[in-house]
């Protein structure tokens, strides 16, 4: 054994209270949420624009309209995957610098395995349903919603929030999930055409403020207990 | 003290959670290196000289002592034109702090139920 040059062992107590103490610092360090939050913020907002000048809308005489959200379609999926992409190498990064190792890989890959279900899925209405028109019960429109983008963004924080053992988000996340899945899609004013835009358009602007306000607070908690 | 890495305390009683307290894991930096690794999964020299407050040299001493016992492998290499030291905690390393935590709070519940003469 060499000469110790700190005193060896000391109170159980307190050598449990330090060993938790570094575990919580560590894990503080590795953590980047806000980041990943205003990455998400932003991809939500400027998919907005998208989703209205995208979308496919046929309206009758009678006020009664067909729409297809093409614009949905084609952003969504490859600004989530790059997204996924640019928040993995941003918490690498930022975990080397300060000599540490991200815990990101398993929310980035929950994150593109939902991005292709939800495209898989949505290919998959947009091909069957325009010659199979059917109806659906209120909880098949909530599972419709949790694969929305905006849903998988909630389902993949989750991961987030278990890998960082972060409570605040655990509970950011489901306060967006509650948000994102009861949301009206139909607020009912403007003309029709109008309507249904607005009315698919709001909800996102609300969801892309939350993830907006979520990262403005992650990031005043972070400086706050650094 | 376990059998792997030293001698037992002879003053210890037998099954008393002391006796199976590892002198190498068991010192308040070694214990915070294990801790840091096993969370960070791959820490860097610098990191734990800043969390730990400790020099280099003593740093070094620490990482010397967990490396002979094979709880951690130290890496060495550049980033750019910068030298880093990665440390690892290896799986006997991994296995030792656990029970060194599961010897600790036993040590702490043990002395929570004993009762001592002082105290009546």
């Amino acid at each position: 054994m060499t000469t110790e040059p700190l005193p060896a062992g000391g109170d159980p107590r307190q050598l449990l209270s330090d060993v938790r103490r570094l575990a919580r610092r560590v894990r503080l360090d590795q953590r980047l949420t806000w980041v990943a939050l205003l990455m998400l913020a932003v991809v939500t907002l400027v998919g907005i624009p998208f989703d209205w000048f995208g979308m496919q809308l046929h309206c009758q005489p009678d006020g009664s309209c067909e729409f297809a959200r093409r614009g949905v379609l084609y952003y969504w999926p490859p600004a989530l995957l790059l997204t996924y992409a640019a928040i993995a190498v941003a918490y690498v990064r930022a975990a080397r610098s300060r000599g540490l190792t991200a815990r990101v890989l398993p929310y980035t890959i929950t994150g593109a395995v939902l991005t292709v279900v939800f495209t898989a899925t949505w290919l998959g209405a947009a091909l069957y349903f325009p010659t199979h028109p059917t109806h659906f019960p209120s909880s098949v429109l909530v599972l419709d919603r949790l694969i929305a983008p905006w849903g998988i963004i909630g389902v993949a924080l989750l991961v987030l929030a278990r890998l960082e053992r972060n409570l605040a988000l655990l509970f950011f996340t489901l306060a967006y999930l509650a948000v994102a899945l009861a949301l009206p899609t139909n607020f009912g004013f403007g003309p029709p055409h109008w309507g249904i835009r607005l009315g698919l358009a709001l909800p996102q602007l609300i969801v892309g403020l939350v993830l907006l306000l979520g990262a403005i607070g992650f990031r005043a908690a972070q400086r706050r207990q650094r | 003290m376990t059998a792997a890495t030293g001698i037992p305390d002879p003053r210890a009683r037998p099954g008393h959670p002391v006796t199976g307290l590892d002198e190498v894991v068991h010192q308040r930096v070694r214990l915070g290196i294990l801790a840091v690794a096993h969370e960070a999964r791959r820490v860097e020299f610098g990191y734990l000289r800043t969390e730990l407050d400790l020099t280099a040299g003593n740093l070094s001493k620490h990482l010397s002592v967990l490396e002979a016992a094979g709880l951690i492998e130290v890496e060495k290499g550049y980033e750019g034109k910068r030298a880093r030291t990665w440390i690892t905690l290896t799986t006997t390393g991994s296995s030792a702090l656990a029970e060194e935590i599961k010897r600790l709070k036993l040590l702490i519940t043990q002395v929570e139920t004993t009762d001592f003469p002082e105290d009546r």
